[in-house]
């Protein structure tokens, strides 16, 4: 046993920094390597919009069986990664369809079950249901039909594992990087009293998904909303009880 | 086809009400038409007395010929086995009407709904506000005056139907078929 204390060194060599460059090389490595696993074990959330829901069963079950290929159901948003948007979407539902979307953790993917979710299908001139999906909340595929078959069903979630296991399934990033112009889309629709309980903004920060459309005019709005949150309402903000159209 | 007759127990009820016009249709329906004034009265009649408990129904129709809402009340009777739907006619202007909650609980509902879709008020009915179409702001979207196809272009846009994922859908072989009837020229 030595007697000298011990030195510490200024500068440790066990902790060089690692540049940024190189972190983010392995990063990507992880990335990939992730993207891998998850396109083998997806949950799709248990949420049914239209008459498509009748094709599910099947799918998922002994007949068709998607859990041998590992996709399987799942009861909660928090815990999902694919919304299926399973038909038409009536103007009340595609706001709960967002606020389901906006809970699920990134990487999270949609895929647009039938013919009603590109372009309205047979609800095309119906004012209660809108027309394409991917204006409001945007949208990894989409399977053509009403309704498509079980068959269908599982090429697409095929597909969609091809593509997340070659990290070509980014629609997600775009939520983020255009958050305005959803948003925009959205207040369009439901009008500018919209807004949900997640800050997608900070969540684009956390992810590094900002980009040049992440703000905007219609982000503004919302600033406007926290700002009435906060009994700091402007002058020309909408009278209370505004938001009671919101939700029933 | 032999004409149906009027079943004998509806008549000996209702036979007294004036101007009332009973016509018997396929199996056990029978059609009532009544002036809006009498309407309760038979509601009423044909409950306490032939157990027309069941209100299955009011529906309403535009009629802009006429400038008219047609409301028909649809009840079924466990006892009599049968439908009788008795339709009233009142003027689109100011479309009000008298409601039947009194009679028939669930017709708060049915007059909600109408109130909504086709922007009928009536009277006494307990409740009128929002019922299924929370946010919308427009006229009421049943009404035959109403363009559903014109707001839809104004309020939606549509998917170009030559779009990228189609592409590839046909390098696979699918895709639309151009050729099959229906097709866009
Ligand atoms: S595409 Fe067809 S089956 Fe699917 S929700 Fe629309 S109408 Fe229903």
């Amino acid at each position: 046993m030595s007697d000298t204390t011990p030195v510490i060194p200024d500068q440790p060599e066990v902790c060089r920094t690692v540049d940024a460059e190189e972190r983010g090389v392995w990063r990507r490595v992880m990335d990939r390597f992730a993207d891998h696993c998850r396109a083998r074990s997806l949950f799709v959330l248990h949420y049914c919009t239209g008459c498509g829901a009748i094709e599910l069963p099947p799918t998922i079950t002994s007949r068709f069986d998607m859990e041998r290929v590992g996709v399987s159901p799942m009861v909660t948003p928090r815990q999902a990664d694919i919304l299926l948007i399973t038909g038409y979407l009536s103007v009340k539902t595609l706001k709960r369809v967002i606020l389901s979307y906006e809970q699920m953790q990134s990487p999270k993917y949609v895929l647009g079950f039938g013919s009603c979710t590109i372009n309205g299908g047979m609800y095309w001139n119906s004012y209660a249901t809108v027309k394409r999906l991917d204006q409001y909340i945007p949208a990894d595929g989409f399977i053509a039909g009403c309704m498509p078959r079980p068959e269908a069903v599982q090429q697409v979630f095929l597909d969609l594992m091809k593509k997340i296991d070659a990290g070509q399934a980014n629609a997600w990033q775009d939520y983020y990087l255009n958050y305005d112009r959803y948003l925009g889309n959205q207040m369009a629709l439901f009008g500018e009293e919209w807004h949900t309980p997640v800050d997608v903004i900070a969540e684009a920060e956390h992810y590094g998904y900002v980009g040049d459309g992440t703000r905007g005019r219609f982000t503004e709005i919302l600033d406007r909303h926290a700002a009435y949150a906060l009994r700091d309402a402007p002058e020309d903000y909408p009278e209370r009880g505004a938001n009671e159209r919101l939700l029933p | 086809m032999k004409q149906a007759q009027v079943p004998a127990v509806l008549e000996s009820v209702l036979h007294e009400i004036p101007g009332i016009q009973i016509t018997p249709k396929e199996g056990s329906r029978v059609r009532v038409d009544v002036a809006p004034g009498a309407l309760p009265a038979i509601l009423e009649l044909l409950k306490g007395q032939l157990g027309f408990m069941h209100l299955s129904a009011i529906s309403c129709i535009d009629w802009p010929q006429t400038d008219e809402f047609e409301l028909v009340y649809t009840v079924w009777s466990h006892e009599q086995k049968m439908t009788v739907s008795a339709h009233v006619t009142i003027p689109r202007d100011p479309g009000e009407y008298v409601s039947v909650y009194d009679i028939h609980t669930p017709a708060g509902f049915f007059e909600r709904d109408i109130h909504e879709m086709f922007g009928v008020r009536f009277d006494g009915s307990p409740n009128l506000r929002k019922f299924i179409l929370t946010s919308w702001n427009g006229p009421p979207p049943m009404l035959k005056s109403f363009d559903t196809l014109a707001y839809v272009e104004e309020t939606f846009q549509w998917v170009d139907y030559r779009p990228e994922w189609l592409r590839d859908i046909e390098a696979k072989g699918g895709g639309i078929d151009s050729e099959g009837e229906g097709a866009p020229s």
